[in-house]
């Protein structure tokens, strides 16, 4: 069974890629590889980590974690007092509103940012104390697609980043292959990454931050300019790629569907703080309101603003003069809303019952509480 | 378990330095051979800034210049070297920004100086070929000859230009905390032209100053064809303290910017 023991909590094997003994026994991510996920999970779970004998140590592990900007009434507090483990192994999604904290709770992970209070270990190791240990571990793609050289072509790229990464790239070369090969880009292996769309450039950066070894992956909008099909290959492929070679995945985005469709858990945040924190079906599970969907015409933004307030999971789109409305709504609230629209002369053309998801769950929970909801 | 490197077998092996350096210097051999255009341009300017130091000095001048020509070609050489060192690296920390490749340097299992150190370097050696050239052209134009015993010329400017390689480091570090900075920063090469031409036998503690020790010691090389080894021993040691001591503080002012970057949140914001 191929495992990676000796390293999660071996720093000093990290602090020296040279002396990276360990790095042979790094899961590949050959095609039959898809049960080593959970082989692994249960290999760490079996190592004596900080936790004492037998606790399984956590690939992410964020203790008390504050940071404010500024100083004095001007001061704003991005993140505030979060903790947070995350299993290895498992792709999690984190979500809030612009301005929630997020981008900076995931720097301070990566030590980016230094926080003021609080810890971050990744697979038990300090990233302050040990961040070479720690950097061998982690990869990350931070705010939009620009994270590799546009000079230098696709391959170039996954070489050169593979070895600032700690890995000879000449043993991780078929593994290149492949990765080009699944986000489509085997055609364009040495074509200048500056000559490519702006999507393929997005899928270039997301597989330079797989090229190396890094088992602990941060994406933030992995699918932000990409089409609806290349958003929809690309979720596949990275859930996919995730469960062969085991990695623990953090994936930031505004896009629901993707982290509805590849996350395993979802952490919500708002005003520097987590506000949720479940699996996706949990969260969906624990919204026990009907969501109704009005579309209708006459619905002016004064009506929207006064909506806003008297009800629940307001969420508006309006297109070609018709507004299509979405409230969470109990019985008592259904007879009120309709009672308002009728209040307001607006024709309803349309009146359903829909299924919660994700979004309406995170515009409840993070409307009024920081950034802006939808 | 084996523990050898599985080449070909598709298992990720771990890389050394010296794969490390392969990396960044196959970079920046790719990036000069494929995109020649910037090294070109540097070459004209060079040389057109030469030919008119020269053919207008002549006009000015006349005969002083022709008789001092030796001096100002090597000094112009130190020059175009360390102005392509310092820019080099100071443009390269502020370019990784704006690419937002900084960060995936910062966060590498090497530790970011060795990191750096090896880009500084490869840039050097772009930097050596690229004044090389302008030497042999300046050498052509004015029919000067010069001893190019290539060992010391090498030695001594490299390690000249290693302590503005320093200065790289520091003026990089402070474009990190302020960004639109590096404009002005660049200003400072204007600024070699003095410590290049530093009277450094008539005012002795002008040589802890960087490049001034390395230019005179240059000019012995070239002119008079002194070897590195006779050099006198402390001249020698002067020339490795010095180099050794601005890339060193240099380095320390980028390590501190780059900690008050992370402190305030900006660091790889543009």
């Amino acid at each position: 069974m191929a495992t990676r023991e000796g390293r999660s909590t071996d720093a000093t094997a990290g602090s020296d890629p040279a002396a990276g003994e360990d790095g042979a026994d790094r899961v590949a991510d050959t095609p039959d590889s898809g049960d080593r996920r959970r082989d692994r999970r249960s290999a760490e779970a079996s190592e004596s980590g900080p936790g004492g004998a037998g606790a399984a140590v956590p690939a992410v592990a964020v203790s008390g974690l504050s940071k404010r900007f500024g100083s004095g009434p001007d001061a704003v507090t991005a993140v505030d007092d979060v903790s947070v483990e995350i299993e290895a192994g498992s792709i999690v999604g984190l979500l809030g509103p612009n301005g929630a904290g997020k981008t900076t709770l995931i720097k301070s992970i990566l030590g980016m940012v230094l926080p003021d209070e609080g810890s971050v270990r990744l697979h038990g190791i300090d990233v302050r104390e040990d961040s070479r240990a720690a950097y061998a571990r982690v990869d990350a793609m931070l705010e939009g697609a620009r994270n590799d050289y546009w000079r230098l072509t696709v391959r170039e790229n996954l070489r050169y980043f593979a070895a600032i990464g700690g890995v000879d790239p000449d043993s991780v070369a078929e593994r290149h292959d492949r990765l080009l090969d699944r986000f489509g880009l085997d055609s364009k292996v040495d074509t200048a990454v500056r000559n490519l769309s702006r999507g393929m450039k997005q899928k270039v950066s997301i597989a330079s931050v797989l090229a190396g070894d890094a088992d602990v992956v941060f994406l933030d909008e992995p699918t932000l300019g990409l089409d609806v099909e290349s958003s929809r290959t690309l979720r596949a492929e990275l859930r996919r790629i995730a469960e062969e070679r085991g990695l623990t995945v953090v994936v930031s985005s505004h896009d629901m569907d993707v982290v509805e469709a590849v996350c395993d858990r979802v952490l919500i945040m708002s005003g520097g703080r987590i506000v949720a924190d479940d699996a996706v079906e949990a969260l969906l599970a624990g919204d026990d309101r009907h969501r109704l969907r009005v579309v209708a015409r006459g619905i002016d933004p004064g009506l929207v603003a006064d909506l806003r307030r008297e009800f629940d999971g307001v969420a508006v789109d309006t297109e070609a003069g018709r507004t299509r409305l979405r409230v969470a709504v109990d019985t008592d609230d259904l007879y009120a809303l309709v009672a308002r629209l009728r209040e307001h002369d607006v024709t309803i053309d349309r009146l359903d019952t829909v299924e919660p998801d994700l979004e309406d769950v995170f515009v409840d929970l993070t409307r009024g509480t920081g950034g802006h909801s939808r | 378990m084996s523990r050898e490197p599985r080449r070909g077998s598709d298992g990720p092996s771990p890389a050394g330095h010296y794969r490390l350096a392969r990396a960044v210097l196959y970079r920046e051999a790719v990036l000069f051979v494929r995109y020649p255009a910037n090294a070109i341009g540097g070459v004209v300017i060079a040389v057109f800034f030469f030919g008119v130091l020269f053919y207008g000095g002549r006009m000015v001048a006349g005969q002083a210049l022709t008789d001092s020509i030796e001096g100002i070609i090597v000094g112009y050489f130190l020059w175009t070297l360390s102005v392509g060192a310092y820019s080099a690296i100071s443009n390269d920390i502020g370019s990784e920004v704006q690419w937002g490749t900084l960060e995936r340097h910062v966060m590498t299992p090497f530790g970011f100086a060795p990191v750096a150190l090896l880009k500084g370097l490869a840039k050097v050696i772009r930097t050596f070929l690229t004044s090389g050239v302008v030497l042999g052209v300046m050498l052509a134009v004015t029919g000067t000859a010069l001893e190019l015993n290539v060992l010391t010329i090498v030695l001594v400017s490299g390690l000249s230009i290693t302590s503005v390689l320093g200065l790289g480091f520091a003026a990089g570090g402070i474009t990190l905390l302020y960004k639109r900075i590096g404009n002005w920063l660049n200003l400072l090469q204007f600024g070699f032209v003095v410590l290049v031409s530093a009277p450094s036998l008539d005012v002795p503690w002008l040589r802890v100053l960087p490049l001034a020790h390395g230019s005179g010691l240059l000019q012995r090389a070239m002119v008079n064809g002194t070897r590195i080894w006779e050099f006198p021993v402390a001249d020698l040691a002067l020339l490795v303290v010095v180099a050794v001591g601005y890339l060193g503080a240099g380095y320390l002012v980028f390590q501190y910017a780059t900690r008050r970057a992370r402190r305030l949140g900006v660091l790889g914001d543009y």
